[in-house]
């Protein structure tokens, strides 16, 4: 594994700093960096690519408006982004849940929920951040099988405690442990990234 | 820290024309603003220059009108003053231990008068002067002169014709006295002057 190549603070800095002040074309660079990882986590959640290109225009939206209230204090910049994907991602498949139920075809949403994670082929690997993307797939990969399990239905599906216990038949007690144990074990396993690596 | 989940997954090279449309989208509202601004600034300059318009309308009607009345009144001076008929009176008053004067021009022609007081003391709230045509019926009431301010009064009054369709009242001369501030049908209080002319 080659060791990811970070992102200046000082670039960082400079370029959140060039949002705050509304340089436009500071977005378009930013867009250049996340749109990729934006646009996959969203894809990893919907299957759906006019969706995910939905969820990529609402987050530079709310990025571009909302630049203010990132505090650099309590967190890096790209997992606040990221957070704000997956927010809309899971609100996108919540409102296409509620749609299935009404039209029946809540299965077909289950054979996409139940998905594993796998890391992209090797030759996205020209994407910025790829080196990122490795490392935390190590992290996870580093989580027992049924704790990965738990991570990924919460984390993609959007699902609570409750609909994981059922989803995989194991007490809810069971599934609160198991998640708990690998949250532990993921932020000691990332806590050395800092944020964005190119 | 779970938050770098997010790139677990993998990533997708958006399409082409994904960039464009969503800048756009983000920058829109930002842009707006300032054609939000310029549309206020442009609408207030607008109204600002509506209402002066019209107040500078306004204000030259009501200009134009006050130097009409200015030049009538110059005029009706100006005929009395220096009109054939004209007779010139003037009576020193003293009112309130000041010395005072009334002058009254009498335009017998025309049957008007135009007095100017000056020096008369102010009245006390519940009092006004009084002034008094002095004819040969008696005394008729020319005007009543409420003087809440030390300053000279001008006025023109239009001299008595009689009533009931008879021969015209001759004006033998003025007085003035101090009245109840709505005036009195007949002079009641400390006379001024009373002069015949």
């Amino acid at each position: 594994m080659t060791s990811p190549k970070r992102l200046s603070q000082e670039h960082q800095r400079s370029l959140e700093g060039r949002l705050k002040a509304g340089d436009e074309r500071a977005l378009g660079e930013l867009y250049d960096l996340v749109a990729p990882w934006i646009l996959g986590l969203a894809f990893r959640i919907l299957q759906d690519e006019d969706e995910a290109d939905e969820v990529v225009s609402d987050v530079f939206v709310q990025v571009w408006s909302h630049i203010d209230q990132h505090d650099r204090g309590r967190g890096p910049l790209v997992p606040w982004i990221l957070s704000i994907a997956r927010n809309r991602s899971l609100d996108a498949l919540r409102r296409r849940r509620r749609w299935w139920r009404k039209s029946a075809l809540l299965e077909q949403a289950h054979a996409v929920e139940g998905g594993d994670i796998a890391p992209a082929a090797p030759h996205e690997a020209a994407v910025p951040g790829w080196p990122l993307h490795r490392e935390v797939h190590a992290a996870l990969a580093a989580l027992s099988e049924e704790q990965r399990r738990v991570v990924v239905l919460s984390y993609f599906g959007g699902l609570s405690h409750r609909e994981i216990a059922l989803r995989l038949h194991q007490p809810l007690g069971t599934v609160k442990t198991r998640l708990r144990t690998a949250h532990h074990k993921l932020t000691e396993g990332l806590r050395h990234l800092k944020d964005w690596v190119e | 820290m779970t938050d770098w989940l997010g790139m677990l997954a993998a990533p997708r090279s958006p399409r082409p024309e994904l960039k464009g449309r969503v800048l756009a989208r983000a920058l829109a509202p930002r842009r707006r603003w300032p054609l939000a601004a310029a549309a206020m600034i442009t609408l207030a300059v607008g109204g600002g220059a509506w209402w002066a318009y019209r107040t500078i309308g306004t204000l030259t009607t009501e200009r134009d009108g006050l130097a009409a009345r200015v030049h009538a009144l110059e005029d009706t001076v100006s005929t009395f003053i220096h009109g054939p008929a004209t007779r010139l009176i003037q009576i020193a008053v003293s009112t309130g231990g000041r010395v005072g004067s009334v002058t009254i021009f009498a335009d017998s022609v025309r049957h008007r008068w135009l007095v100017r007081c000056d020096g008369l003391a102010p009245n006390a709230k519940d009092q006004a002067y009084q002034l008094w045509f002095i004819t040969d019926r008696g005394m008729a009431t020319a005007a009543v002169m409420p003087m809440d301010q030390d300053k000279p009064m001008v006025m023109a009054l239009e001299m008595p014709r009689g009533g009931g369709g008879g021969a015209d009242e001759r004006v033998l001369g003025a007085a003035m006295s101090i009245e109840p501030r709505a005036g009195s049908a007949r002079p009641s209080g400390p006379m001024v002057f009373h002069r015949l002319l």
